[in-house]
């Protein structure tokens, strides 16, 4: 036998020994090291969605787990796990939880780029933020650039551009805040869904109503018919604020909302049986081509 | 007595003047990553040192009895096979076995550490099991493995060891440092474009550069510690 031979053989011998002494010294540390975990912890985080959105403040689900189990965070604080995740939470821990509503995101601008008057060529950079930071971009300063921070920030797919308006896709919304994080003019707030469909403002503009005409053609004006006709809504610089906390589901908006001259006030969520109906005849197509143009637009490419 | 000298003498040659991060300028990830703050940069320090010293009892028996040219676990081998006089060379899978028992002992270490010292596993976090990939303590298993391949000058373990430890403390020395320095800078108003890592560079590369002014005097080390224990 060469020497040569004999090197192979004995250094994989060498490798061979050392890796089975070494998995057996590791395994028997891992059983006689064996820490446990505390059972409450392990439960909450099984009983947590998972998606690690941060939505509670924490910078995990794990994080999260940790703080309720040590009795210092809620357990209604998980926007994606919704009622049913703080009811589990609640009865590991033996606590009475109030009763939560998932806060969804909803955008208060519903102008898409016809409605916008003062709408310039923006050649710039395609963000949102960048354009919030040049003058003149569009006549409102209040209202949606339309260029779509918000879709990029969502992580879960739930919001779109539909002609310029930022739409969000409640079934998809788990409330996580990113896009309203993300929204340079902060005209996406949290609001508690109590029923399937919620009334908002659809508006942001707290100009008076000459400057809105002269730059939109459905923002408010802020005649203030609606707060007088509907106790939930008041005023606040020329802009109906709906008070969620007195939100009920029956309240009638329906006077509100006809006196309105603008129809700034919409309804948002899951649409009623009568809606769903009203489009049943309409039929989508069938296959939707690929426009290359709009794959150059979305990569920004300009060479 | 000689014997105590050299090993000083080794172990400061490790940690000052030959440092490892400062002039060899290996283990630069945890020394860039981790000196945010002076008592994480120090307690990563201390994990260093105690993993550096495990690492290099673990790599110097091995290199000793298997791998270094003319070790007497192949000899046995080869001439009980063979018959003849003559050795065989393992020094190929020194890498290959350094990692290895650097990853491992660094698993160890760090369940033990889990169930015997809860506080010191929640401030090390991810840093133990970051420093299995840390070179510098690479750096020390090559190091000796380098002192063991002449047979008439190989070191001993206790050479080993204090190479080790006194590469583990001069680490501890240049991040506990660059933390110090850290800090002071946050306050500091430092010019945008070097603001972040820029400055930490600079910082690094100056502490670098005074570090280098050790260098030399090991010959006079040598001899003070001889006067004194005279």
């Amino acid at each position: 036998m060469n020497a040569t031979v004999v090197t192979v053989l004995l250094a994989s011998a060498v490798l061979t020994l050392l890796s089975v002494c070494m998995a057996w010294v590791l395994g028997w540390a891992n059983r006689a090291f064996h820490v446990a975990v505390d059972p409450t912890v392990e439960a909450i985080a099984a009983a947590l969605p998972g998606a690690n959105c941060g939505g509670c403040g924490f910078v995990g689900c794990g994080e999260y787990a940790e703080a309720v189990a040590r009795g210092e965070a809620a357990v209604n604080l998980c926007a994606p796990g919704g009622a049913a995740c703080a009811e589990q939470l609640a009865r590991i821990m033996g606590v009475e939880v109030e009763e939560t509503f998932p806060y969804k995101a909803v955008v208060h601008c519903a102008a898409g780029y016809d409605d916008r008057l003062g709408h310039v060529p923006y050649e710039g950079e395609q963000t949102c933020a960048a354009a919030n930071l040049v003058a003149g971009v569009q006549g409102c300063t209040f209202g949606c650039l339309g260029l779509g921070d918000c879709t990029r920030a969502c992580k879960y797919d739930a919001i779109r551009l539909d002609a310029g308006r930022s739409t969000v896709d409640y079934q998809k919304c788990i409330g996580c805040k990113a896009c309203a994080t993300a929204c340079p003019r902060n005209i996406i707030t949290m609001v508690p869904f109590k029923a399937e469909r919620m009334l908002v403002v659809a508006c942001s503009n707290k100009d008076k109503g000459p400057d809105v005409k002269a730059v939109c053609t459905v923002g408010c004006i802020g005649c203030g018919g609606c707060s007088r006709r509907c106790e939930v809504m008041e005023m606040e610089g020329n802009l109906p604020v709906i008070d969620y906390d007195r939100y009920d589901d029956p309240t009638d908006f329906a006077t509100a909302r006809e006196k309105c001259p603008r129809e700034s006030m919409v309804y948002v969520g899951h649409p009623t049986a009568e809606d769903l109906a009203a489009v049943a005849e309409e039929t989508l197509p069938e296959r939707i081509e690929a426009d290359f143009k709009t794959t150059v637009d979305e990569t920004e490419w300009r060479g | 007595m000689d014997t105590f000298i050299t090993l000083v003498h080794i172990a400061i040659g490790a940690a000052i003047i030959n440092n490892f991060v400062l002039h060899y300028f290996v283990g630069i990830c945890p020394f860039l990553g981790v000196s945010r703050r002076v008592d994480t940069a120090f307690g990563m320090g201390c994990a260093v040192t105690f993993v550096i010293s495990i690492a290099a009892l673990l790599s110097w028996t091995f290199t000793y009895f298997i791998l270094r040219p003319g070790a007497p676990l192949p000899e046995w081998v080869w001439q009980t096979v063979s018959g003849r006089d003559g050795t065989v060379d393992l020094s190929v899978l020194s890498y290959i076995m350094y990692i290895f028992v650097i990853a491992s002992s660094v698993q160890f270490v760090e369940m033990y550490v889990r169930r015997f010292f809860p506080p010191l596993y929640k401030s090390f976090g991810v840093f133990l099991p970051l420093i299995t990939t840390n070179c510098a303590i690479l750096f020390a298993c090559l190091e000796i493995m380098k002192r063991l391949d002449d047979p008439l000058k190989l070191w001993g373990l206790h050479e080993a060891l204090a190479l080790a430890v006194g590469g583990g403390v001069g680490f501890t020395i240049a991040i506990t440092l660059m933390a110090g320095i850290r800090e002071e800078l946050e306050t500091c108003k430092v010019p945008r474009p070097l603001a972040g890592a820029g400055i930490s560079l600079i910082t690094a590369g100056i502490l670098a550069m005074a570090f280098m002014g050790f260098t030399g005097v090991d010959d006079g080390i040598k001899q003070a510690i001889g006067m004194l224990l005279k």
